[in-house]
């Protein structure tokens, strides 16, 4: 569903991503780690079509992202870092806006909006103006915004962030849902970032580690802690490595 | 193209859902009803004289459309002038502080879907404003004999002016993600053009081409060829132009942010 072909990003003399390589199957849950910097959210926007990479491309659900952009665009729902709501409409009419802009055809568009605001546990505050909700539900209508066109590919960065235990499980409970639906309905692909190891833990069968712009680790996350080791361990192992060699080199 | 109305429509409720569109109508209704009764005040004074004077001749030139109408939209369009950047401060800079940029790009839109979009949002909103104006000359004839011509004419100049203050304004918002630092770029942007026949007729500009060109580059010159009832195909196209251009810089703006 994700391939993302040897990308690279560069701003002027900085190098924020560099050649990062992977693919991601349909239904597929892959948590996407780094420490703060690494190119994270830098490879997230371009995998969404918000910034096009300085080399390499990218296919989503089989449309590139320069060949085919609006398509590819169609096929993704993202929540970037911090949701982007428009603080002074209500819940409803921000959700259906963007249906309509995610080419949400006009007699599925009410549906679509009653699904999202009831996965995502919105029902009271359908109403509300979003400038006046909390912060976990704030997070939560990003979500829906994410979801409502029911898109293949879900690309969530740090999607739990700034919410309490509660939220955060239920979020948990959505996202492995959508990956894999009870009700037969299709499987969704999720690529989500995060800082909270136990989030891998619980919800991503497999881990992708970036650092300092490249990939480090993709694997299975089962094969990955097979030795007895822990993702903790394992994260600030490759992701020190490179502090020593260079101070290595230094030396 | 198809998502100009979305996009437009969500800018529209947006103005509408705050006090924003409320605020700017009443205060822009106070200004003109005012402006209109100084207009009609400062008309009916200089009847008054012009008869005491027994000038006839000057009487019989006097007109409700060159000495009230004409006035007044003039007014209108200064106000205009101050009003606009403060509607189209937000159309772009907003996007960037919400962060709600990062949903419009990943949608399924064009460049063209979301510029012209919020250009159609702004330039509806200023419909608006631009009616509550045409009341005003409505009223008189009631009790007067204006000419329709000249009465309609200005009225389209005006609405052309503010929606090239629009196309400006969105350029300005396109540049920046302050809403203050948009609102001063559009505001300067178009007093230099209100003040550019001026800079002509000081001699500023040396040989008479560029003077011209200063001439031709200002509004109030086609303004004021409509305002006499004079549609031409020069002073349209010029208005055309004005909001093409603008509009083609606001999204180079837009676009080239995405390769920064």
């Amino acid at each position: 569903m994700i391939q993302a072909k040897s990308i690279s990003k560069r701003y002027g003399e900085v190098t924020a991503v560099e050649g990062v390589d992977f693919q991601v199957g349909r239904g597929e849950v892959v948590g996407f780690l780094g420490p703060n910097g690494a190119g994270k959210t830098t490879t997230m926007r371009i995998l969404t079509g918000f910034i096009p990479p300085t080399e390499g491309t990218a296919v989503i659900d089989g449309h590139d992202i320069f060949q085919d952009p609006l398509a590819a665009r169609r096929s993704v729902g993202y929540l970037p870092e911090t949701p982007p709501l428009y603080p002074e409409m209500n819940v409803a009419s921000y959700l259906g806006y963007v249906a309509r802009i995610k080419d949400v055809p006009r007699v599925r568009r009410r549906e679509a909006i009653d699904r999202a605001v009831e996965r995502c546990g919105l029902t009271e505050v359908r109403g509300r103006v979003i400038g006046t909700l909390s912060k976990g539900f704030r997070q939560r209508v990003g979500l829906a915004q994410a979801i409502v066109h029911d898109p293949p590919v879900l690309i969530l960065d740090e999607p739990t962030v700034g919410l309490d235990p509660l939220q955060i499980r239920e979020i948990r409970g959505l996202i492995a849902d959508l990956a894999a639906p009870k009700d037969g309905a299709v499987q969704h692909t999720v690529v989500l970032s995060t800082h909270i190891l136990p989030e891998v833990e619980a919800i991503c069968p497999r881990v992708i580690i970036i650092n300092e712009g490249r990939k480090v680790i993709d694997a299975p996350l089962a094969e990955l802690t097979a030795d007895g080791r822990s993702l903790d361990e394992i994260f600030s192992q490759v992701t020190t490595r490179d502090v020593a060699s260079e101070s290595g080199e230094a030396a | 193209m198809r998502h100009v109305g979305n996009v437009a429509g969500r800018e529209l409720r947006s103005l509408f859902v705050s006090p924003v569109a409320y605020g700017v109508m009443s205060l822009f209704s106070v200004l003109a009803g005012l402006f209109f009764v100084l207009n009609l005040a400062f008309f009916n004074d200089l009847i008054f004289r012009l008869q005491q004077f027994q000038a006839f001749d000057q009487l019989q030139q006097l007109n409700l459309n060159d000495q009230l109408i004409g006035e007044f939209y003039g007014s209108m369009s200064v106000v205009l002038l101050f009003l606009i950047p403060g509607i189209t401060m937000g159309l772009f800079a907003a996007e960037k502080t919400n962060g709600t940029q990062e949903l419009l790009m990943t949608s399924p839109l064009t460049m063209w879907d979301i510029v012209l979009g919020k250009f159609l949002g702004g330039a509806l909103f200023v419909t608006f404003l631009v009616f509550i104006v045409g009341c005003f000359p409505a009223l008189l004839f009631v009790y007067g004999d204006p000419e329709v011509g000249k009465t309609v004419g200005g009225l389209i100049g005006l609405l052309l002016v503010g929606w090239t203050y629009v196309a400006i304004g969105a350029f300005a918002s396109s540049l920046t993600r302050n809403q203050v630092v948009a609102f001063l770029i559009t505001f300067v942007l178009l007093l230099t053009m209100l003040l550019l026949p001026a800079v002509s007729d000081l001699g500023i500009a040396g040989s008479s081409g560029a003077g011209d060109l200063l001439r031709y580059l200002s509004t109030a010159i086609h303004f004021d060829n409509l305002s006499k009832g004079l549609v031409d195909t020069s002073d349209l196209a010029y208005f055309a132009a004005m909001i093409a251009g603008f509009l083609l810089l606001a999204k180079t703006a837009v676009e080239s942010a995405r390769w920064r």
